[in-house]
């Protein structure tokens, strides 16, 4: 150990180097988060299976002579490209849009209580607050961009692998190319405010537990019983306040005349989960104990 | 930072866990380019107080304050000029420790990128800083966290116990290691519950004993009050040669519990005893250094509470009533 030490000297007043204050320091540890799951193997290769797996699927769809005729769309997936992403919409609202977002949010908090790194970050000049809106941030930014790679990889296997013919809609009426292109990714875009609703789950059980299967399995299986409530036609008035029913709101737009009650209601129930969520584990983070971390 | 402020000042400080006063009234300063040690055993409340220095965890009455800025009035910028870590580091074990230091300069802002190669030079990683952290030892951890603190080119440095868990060898490199950084005119403040450790290193030193201060002050003035050394001393002739210690001052000689004499005296005076030995035709057979003066004198005030009249005025029931810090201003060039 022969290199020369540099701090600063003693000899006058020493000069603390200026650092960002208030939100500037939630955007400093939210860029900090960003090139953390940058480095993760998990996060690159999740955004790689979100681009090419449909691609497979289309191909492994193209092979097969009986098609998925119990699924909307199902039927028309040889028919028209733009079936496929719509088809792949309703199959990932399943299970597959909980287990993309908490493989992130799930673990975002827990992997620090992990690898005791908590104590690491904090006496850096960050508050559990920056760091909690940080992180919070950093996963709806993967919620976003995981959604965003899912829906554009859909559309172009479909449109490339299938072709552009019109869409028909669910109310029977064909749908030109460009307008069908459109309704897709608008389709696509109304399962974002369950999906951060579902980021929040997984957040919160991911600061409750200090686990990070618990964060990402946890949230699965929630969806998947609110899938099983609302398959057992349950209360309406539950069914409609469950977190997978707005992932359906996308078929209002698909109609001949759209209707969009549901959309309005399925985004007020996200935001309801979100707010609700990110409140519990807010407080859960402020209040904890992290001595031992 | 205004001129003359400290770097650390505790008033009254106390923080409880339910019916357990961790640490209890403490008064504490240190002036900037200082070194300064805490030093107590386990559960005497040095890493608590840390903690509450980082702000992990809040005081209960009394106020700690870093550069002159408490948490409540600063939050986290409280902490800006200030760098360390408590009990061990810890990194993202599937990250290279350069890569560990890329993130954590990202969140420190500014050019501290910049400075990563210098300072894994510094703390002698350079060589491994490409390989995972998972696969680093426990004392490459111990430097990579010196070398994340330094990132943040700190005005006041915080070890705890740095030396905790690594071998010979580890402790070796990080004592030669705190040293070259305290010479380099940086303040720091060293935890530890090894006395050779802060009397290598330290100007000052507080000892804390179940939460309190048992003394405060400088290390010169603490090793002027230790008591004399103690050595296990064996001879040709033991009843001989305990019986000639009554003719020489400042020596005592008792017999040893392990058998063999106890000799307690100053270099000189037990210089003079043994060469009396030889001319009397008692042969030395072996000197051993039992306890040294300065870990004699932590036992007593660590163990007993006080310094049974050798540390009379300096030690102190539990706030600043005895000897204060003074301020040193270390600017020595590094090796």
């Amino acid at each position: 150990m022969t290199a020369p030490v540099t701090t600063t000297s003693t000899d006058g007043p020493a000069m603390v180097r200026p650092r960002p204050v208030g939100r500037g320091r939630v955007i400093t540890a939210y860029r900090w988060e960003i090139a953390k799951l940058a480095a993760q193997a998990r996060t690159r290769a999740t955004l790689a299976v979100c681009l090419v797996a449909p691609f497979v699927f289309v191909v492994l769809l193209d092979r097969q002579d009986r098609l998925p005729k119990d699924t909307l769309y199902g039927r028309w997936v040889h028919a028209s490209g733009f079936a496929t992403p719509l088809l792949i919409l309703g199959f990932a609202a399943q299970w597959v849009f909980p287990l993309l977002t908490c493989l992130v949010a799930g673990d975002i908090f827990a992997s620090e209580d992990q690898h005791g790194t908590w104590k690491t970050i904090l006496t850096r000049s960050h508050s559990r607050s920056q760091i909690f809106w940080a992180k919070t941030l950093a996963a709806t930014t993967f919620a976003t961009a995981v959604l965003t790679v899912l829906a554009l990889s859909c559309l172009t296997a479909g449109v490339l692998l299938v072709g552009h013919q019109p869409l028909e809609s669910l109310s029977g009426t064909l749908l030109p190319a460009g307008r069908a292109a459109g309704l897709v990714l608008a389709a696509w875009a109304t399962a974002l405010p369950p999906l951060l609703g579902f980021t929040a789950l997984g957040i919160m059980i991911s600061v409750l537990t200090r686990s990070s299967p618990a964060g990402i399995v946890g949230p699965i299986i929630l969806g998947l019983l609110m899938q099983l409530y609302a398959f057992l036609n349950g209360a309406d008035a539950i069914r409609h306040l469950l977190l997978v029913t707005p992932f359906d709101a996308w078929h209002g737009l698909l109609a001949a005349h759209p209707y969009y009650g549901p959309l309005r209601d399925g985004t007020l129930v996200s935001a309801g989960y979100l707010v609700l969520c990110l409140a519990v584990a807010f407080t859960a983070l402020r209040r904890r104990d992290i001595t031992g971390g | 930072m205004v001129d003359g402020v400290p770097a650390v000042e505790a008033v009254g400080l106390v923080k409880r866990f339910g019916g357990l006063t961790a640490v209890d009234h403490v008064d504490l300063r240190v002036d900037v380019g200082e070194v300064y040690g805490i030093l107590g055993p386990n559960g005497a409340g040095k890493t608590t107080f840390l903690r509450m220095l980082f702000g992990l965890i809040r005081p209960d009455a009394g106020t700690l304050r870093v550069f002159g800025r408490t948490w409540a009035e600063a939050g986290p910028t409280t902490l800006d000029g200030v760098a360390g870590f408590i009990e061990s580091p810890r990194f993202y074990p599937y990250l290279s420790g350069r890569r560990n230091l890329m993130l954590l300069a990202g969140l420190d802002g500014g050019d501290a990128d910049s400075h990563i190669d210098q300072v894994l030079d510094v703390v002698d990683l350079a060589d491994r800083a490409g390989d995972k952290v998972g696969g680093y030892s426990f004392g490459m951890r111990q430097r990579l966290g010196v070398a994340a603190s330094l990132l943040r080119d700190p005005q006041l440095l915080v070890l705890d116990e740095p030396a905790n868990g690594l071998d010979p060898a580890g402790i070796r490199d990080m004592r030669a290691l705190v040293t070259r950084l305290a010479g380099s005119g940086l303040t720091v403040l060293l935890s530890s519950h090894n006395m050779d450790e802060v009397e290598e290193i330290c100007d000052n030193v507080t000892i804390m004993r179940t939460g309190r201060v048992a003394y405060h002050g400088s290390i010169d003035e603490l090793r002027a009050q230790a008591p004399d050394p103690s050595h296990r001393l064996a001879t040709s002739d033991d009843d001989h040669a305990l019986r000639l210690s009554a003719e020489h001052h400042g020596v005592s000689v008792t017999a040893h519990h392990a058998g063999g004499l106890a000799l307690r005296a100053q270099t000189a005076d037990a210089d003079g005893y043994l060469i009396a030995l030889g001319r009397a035709g008692i042969a030395v057979r072996a000197l051993h250094l039992e306890i040294a003066p300065l870990e004699s004198l932590f036992f007593m005030l660590t163990e007993t509470g006080s310094a049974a009249g050798s540390a009379s005025g300096s030690a102190t029931g539990s706030t600043s009533a005895g000897l204060r810090p003074r301020s040193h201003n270390v600017t020595g060039a590094t090796p």
